[in-house]
């Protein structure tokens, strides 16, 4: 019989089915209403005049001319800010607008408020910076110098903002045993995240004085203290609303326009203010990927097994922390992958200089850290003579193995098995005879990649959240989701998984997006742990309601087992007389306090590595969980052209057990395309600190036909701890692309480059013999 | 910002006589971005999109002319300039991306002038002819007179691009337009080679007509090089003895796309490319 086929017939949600997401409609349609889509008769416009000047001391500004521009209505400064004025997640060191010191182009110097959005442009066109110019550090090597300008005076010993040295075994004393010696270097680009929304909220004093700010964020209630510290509001008077995001990637992780609103609509209290960052702004003024290098040497016996690892890397943070402490931390954590490495002597450095603002992006420092390790793996495979699988399953780690930095592995660890999926599928199997038939004047290759990424917030850092879910009085759901969608569908899966427990279709569950005054503290949209940590609260808020449910029924219906009862949809049934009530009688009568269950889930936190350096634990080293996955690229070479096309993909991934496979599929492929992004044609050129690509005319993103059709592989794998034996898919995917392709390359036409993406003008380049 | 739509030639030269400053568009692809970025903010525009008469594509004899306001799709889609000019029709498949060849019209690409722009080097071995007017008449330029440098055109002041004239006796065999952008899509050529060969059936090569776009101030042509192929067979070997050549036709720069170098190479390389012409991926 066709169940299927049955019109109307309500169908729970359930864990594992491929369930079309619930807020594509809205989205697909237009309707969804994010942050950037909020006008009204009266509302303001908010906007940033920006330095302009890499390095220098401030001394104020001139806004005589931008006055007199009809419409404005006010021009504020750091002068107008009564609290700390400092903003950051480790370390507080962002000015909301600059008081002492110009630390790159971007830095904010004063606010202007104006009627329309016209006037605003004009007023801070008309601004001018009075400044005294200090020399610039634009070079992470020069900024390590004795006497390099000091970027932040107030942090001790340098231009260090963070550093890590971790050694295992013998360290690097032991390429000295080593048959296999390879080394190499690599410099890593700046990405931008290049979300579809811009920066953007806006914000509103209430009559009772709490401002309220809706805005594109990944972090509302982290948000709702830095506005408070930094403009000196009392916590309970700053309200975060958190719509879904259009886009983020790591680039909303942390302050934006947040404090800027704030200070704009504490001056015009009762007025809606808005602020929207414009493309090119977006790209001075917001915090990319950090561009890197990478020092690697990586020594094997005669067989290939791997011996020592020696890595260096260095990341540009820019003039601001903004998270860049943690991502060289997790970079550090996973600098020599997934293997078994018995002797490791591992250093990154976090370095500020007058650039642009390194920070949080997808795959948060692993990617640079893996995009070297992973070319290093080719390099030694091609000396020993094994294929690049062979090199992989050969020193892979497995359960109960130690990682690079000496974490005894306790959770499940699928890159064996992600391994031998790959090394069995067809593909690859038939890899020569594919690249046999290449055309004239091109050839083609074939390259692989492994990827490992730890989820959550670390050892020291409370990983929490808190579900909270309501029976309404209509005998609906409501699910309170305190952790943000960024796109990436969370917010479903939590519905799915909410539905499954009560036994719901879709009609009958309501969502609730994060709201610091109606949903509870979950932590950050970020790090591969939103569903991981969410989830897991959830599933205990949502059997504690069904349980209370079933047992008030129980009561009612004078039935001694509540087991004898059973939710369907909308309804209570008892299963052995087939009696049914719905939920809205249910629900009536509940109190309304005993409608509401919520739990509280903090993921595990590693007892490892005591001795390591306190900062570094509290930067988030090590973790407990880890995905694991193989990427294949298939690449065709245009000789004559240097483009690289990708003809092939294929990922197979170990992230726990797979709840729904289309949003599993759409993670891993929007990953693999932002890491293709990356491997062939993202980067923003910098000189002195200024971008030479501020928009998309200049700044190439992937488009459809740069992508291939990307097979994606669910190895299989269960993860205990997680909701339904989940891990985090997020972010592991980014890592892969650009060694695969960078391997493929090699494997095409033998060259290697130092320096990415992987450009038609430098693959030619290096095709004709030149130095990468 | 006034937007006036007339919708007949006659409206045009009314409405251009009462705002003089004005700027005509047709599909806004070039304008629009030159407004944003305020190269250039006129008190008023004037739209040619809904003026029926630059729409259509009619034959003259041995001509086929082409209203300066055709969208790239209507061209691509044609059966007349698939069949006659499939140089043209292979360049416009790759300008833009979908909605941009949508809304992008003929016109446009040549008024800009840019040496990347996709139509012209085909246009160029096409020997293309436009029809400039006025409110006082028409005249006719060859498209190398009427472009004079990198955005700069013969077009004089209250005249438009009305058509594209384009002889079809031109019994060329083989034709192929690459391009070479930073990706597969939405990208400007950092070079590209429109060519149309005549071949013998014993592969000689009886006339050629080559254009380089991005490679210079503005698209090159080399009769040199064309009379050097001419009664050759194409073979690798006369293309390879001919770079020299091209590398000196060429003058392209350095700019945020790519080095002088690089396009310097990938103009010769396209070239060379052209020995597998008569193999496969050619349109014929
Ligand atoms: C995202 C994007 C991608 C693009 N990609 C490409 C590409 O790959 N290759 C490429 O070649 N171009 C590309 N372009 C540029 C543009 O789409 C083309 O040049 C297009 O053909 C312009 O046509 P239009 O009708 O839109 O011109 P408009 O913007 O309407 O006009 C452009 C200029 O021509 C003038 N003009 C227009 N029509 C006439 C006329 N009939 N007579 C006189 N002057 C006229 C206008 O005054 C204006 O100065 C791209 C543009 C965008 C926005």
């Amino acid at each position: 019989m066709k169940r299927d086929a049955l019109p109307n017939q309500p169908r729970p949600l359930q864990i594992g089915e491929p369930i079309p997401r619930a807020d594509a409609p809205a989205k697909v349609a237009g309707r969804e209403h994010y942050a950037v889509d909020y006008y009204a008769e009266d509302m303001l416009w908010a906007g940033v005049k920006r330095a302009d000047i890499p390095h220098a001391v401030f001394r104020g500004i001139n806004s005589e001319e931008a006055e007199k521009v009809p419409g404005v209505l006010a021009i504020l400064t750091a002068k107008d800010i009564k609290g700390s004025n400092r903003q950051g997640v480790a370390r507080k060191d962002q000015p909301v607008l600059v008081d002492d010191r110009i630390r790159h182009r971007g830095d904010g110097v004063a606010l202007v408020i104006a009627e329309t959005r016209e006037a605003l442009r004009e007023a801070i066109g008309k601004i001018t910076v009075e400044a005294e110019p200090l020399p610039g550090v634009f070079d992470m090597e020069e900024a390590l110098k004795e006497d390099a300008p000091w970027i932040h005076e107030d942090h001790p010993g340098s231009n260090i903002l963070l550093k890590g040295h971790i050694t295992k075994g013998d360290g690097a004393t032991a390429f000295e045993t080593c048959t296999h010696v390879v080394k190499a270097t690599f410099e890593l680009p700046y990405q931008e995240h290049a979300y579809l929304e811009t920066e953007a909220g806006w914000a509103i004093t209430e009559e009772d004085e709490t401002v309220s700010i809706t805005v594109s964020t990944q972090t509302p209630f982290r948000d709702k203290m830095e506005v408070a510290g930094a403009l000196g509001l009392p916590m309970d008077k700053v309200r975060i609303i958190a719509p879904y995001c259009g886009g983020a990637f790591g680039g909303k992780d942390g302050i934006t326009v947040q404090s800027l609103l704030a200070l704009a609509a504490l001056r015009f209290s009762g007025r809606p203010i808005k602020m929207w960052w414009e493309r090119e702004e977006s790209f001075i003024a917001s915090a990319k990927r950090h561009q890197a290098r990478c020092r690697y040497r990586l020594g094997a016996d005669a067989t290939g097994r791997f011996i020592a690892l020696e890595a260096e890397i260095l990341y540009d943070t820019g003039a601001y922390d903004h998270l860049g402490g943690a991502v060289m931390a997790l970079g550090l954590e996973h600098a020599g992958g997934p293997y078994r490495i018995p002797h490791t002597d591992l250093k990154a450095w976090a370095v500020y200089t007058n650039n642009p603002v390194g920070g949080a992006f997808r795959a948060f420092g692993v990617a640079q850290a893996t995009a070297a390790m992973e070319q290093m793996v080719d390099r030694i495979a091609e000396k020993v003579g094994r294929s690049p699988l062979e090199i992989r399953r050969l020193n892979a780690v497995r359960r109960g193995d130690t990682t690079p930095i000496g974490v005894t592995l306790t959770t499940s660890t699928g890159i064996g098995r992600c391994l031998e999926i790959a090394e069995r599928h067809p593909f690859w199997r038939k890899r020569e005879s594919w690249k046999a038939k290449a055309g004239p004047f091109r050839k083609r290759g074939v390259g692989v990649a492994a990827v490992m990424h730890g989820m959550g917030y670390g050892p020291v850092i409370p990983d929490t959240a808190n579900a909270k879910i309501e029976l309404t009085s209509e005998g609906s759901f409501r699910v309170a989701c305190g952790v943000v969608d960024m796109g990436q569908g969370n917010a479903h899966t939590f519905l799915q998984m909410a539905g499954d427990i009560l036994s719901q279709d879709l009609s009958r569950l309501e969502l609730v997006l994060p709201d610091t005054a109606w949903t509870l503290p979950s932590g950050s949209a970020s790090a591969s742990r939103t569903t991981y940590t969410y989830g897991n609260a959830l599933i205990d808020a949502a059997n504690l309601l069904k349980e209370r449910i079933l047992k008030r029924c129980a009561d009612l219906w004078m039935v001694t087992d509540p087991k004898e009862l059973a939710l369907v949809p909308g309804r209570v049934r008892h299963l052995p007389s087939g009696r049914e009530t719905t939920l809205a009688e249910v629900a009536a009568f509940m109190d309304e306090t005993e409608r509401t269950t919520v739990a509280h889930y903090r993921a595990p936190q590693s007892p490892q590595l005591p001795d390591l350096e306190p900062n570094l634990r509290l930067h988030g080293i090590p973790h407990v969980v880890f995905s694991y996955g193989v990427h294949i690229a298939g690449i065709e070479v245009d000789l004559l052209t240097g483009a690289v096309t990708v003809e092939h993909y294929l990922a197979v991934n170990d992230c726990g057990n797979i709840l729904n496979p289309q949003l599993f599929e759409q993670q891993v492929q929007g990953g693999i395309a932002q890491g293709l992004g990356y491997a062939l044609m993202e980067e923003i050129p910098v000189t002195e600190g200024e971008m030479k690509t501020v928009n998309f005319s200049t700044y190439l993103l992937p488009t459809f036909l740069d992508v291939p059709d990307m097979e994606v592989i669910d190895a299989g794998g269960n993860e205990p701890t997680g909701p339904y034996g989940l891990k985090g898919i997020g972010e592991i995917p980014t890592s892969g692309p650009l060694p695969a392709v960078a391997n493929a390359l090699f494997d095409a036409c033998g060259i290697r480059l130092e320096r990415f993406p992987m450009t038609p003008e430098r693959v030619l380049s290096a095709l004709e013999g030149n130095r990468p | 910002m006034k937007v006036l739509l007339p919708e007949i030639l006659e409206m045009l030269w009314e409405v251009w006589e009462q705002n003089p400053g004005a700027e005509v568009y047709t599909g806004g692809t070039d304008l629009l971005v030159k407004l944003r970025e305020g190269v250039t903010w006129p008190p008023a525009l004037i739209c040619l999109e809904r003026i029926n008469a630059l729409r259509q594509i009619w034959e003259e004899e041995d001509t086929v002319v082409i209203g300066a306001g055709t969208p790239h799709t209507a061209l691509i889609r044609h059966p007349l300039i698939q069949v006659e000019f499939p140089v043209l029709v292979e360049a416009l498949k790759v300008l833009g991306s979908p909605p941009i060849r949508n809304m992008g019209t003929l016109g446009g690409n040549i008024a800009t002038a840019s040496p990347a722009g996709d139509s012209l080097p085909a246009l160029y071995v096409l020997n293309a002819e436009i029809v400039l007017t006025d409110a006082k008449g028409s005249r006719t330029l060859p498209i190398h007179e009427f472009i004079t440098g990198p955005g700069q055109t013969g077009l004089g002041p209250r005249e438009i691009i009305t058509g594209i004239r384009l002889k079809k006796t031109a019994p060329y065999t083989v034709s192929r337009y690459e391009k070479v952008g930073k990706r597969k899509a939405m990208a400007i050529a950092v070079a590209s080679l429109a060519t149309c060969l005549r071949l013998s059936p014993d592969g000689r090569i009886e006339s050629a007509r080559l254009a380089w776009g991005s490679a210079g101030p503005a698209i090159v042509t080399s009769p040199e090089i064309e009379t050097a192929m001419s009664g050759q067979p194409l073979t690798p070997e006369l293309l390879r003895g001919l770079i020299p050549a091209v590398e000196r036709e060429v003058s392209p720069i350095d700019d945020i796309r790519a080095t002088a170098v690089y396009r310097r190479k990938v103009a010769a390389n396209l070239f060379l490319r052209l020995s597998g012409i008569s193999e496969g991926g050619a349109s014929a």
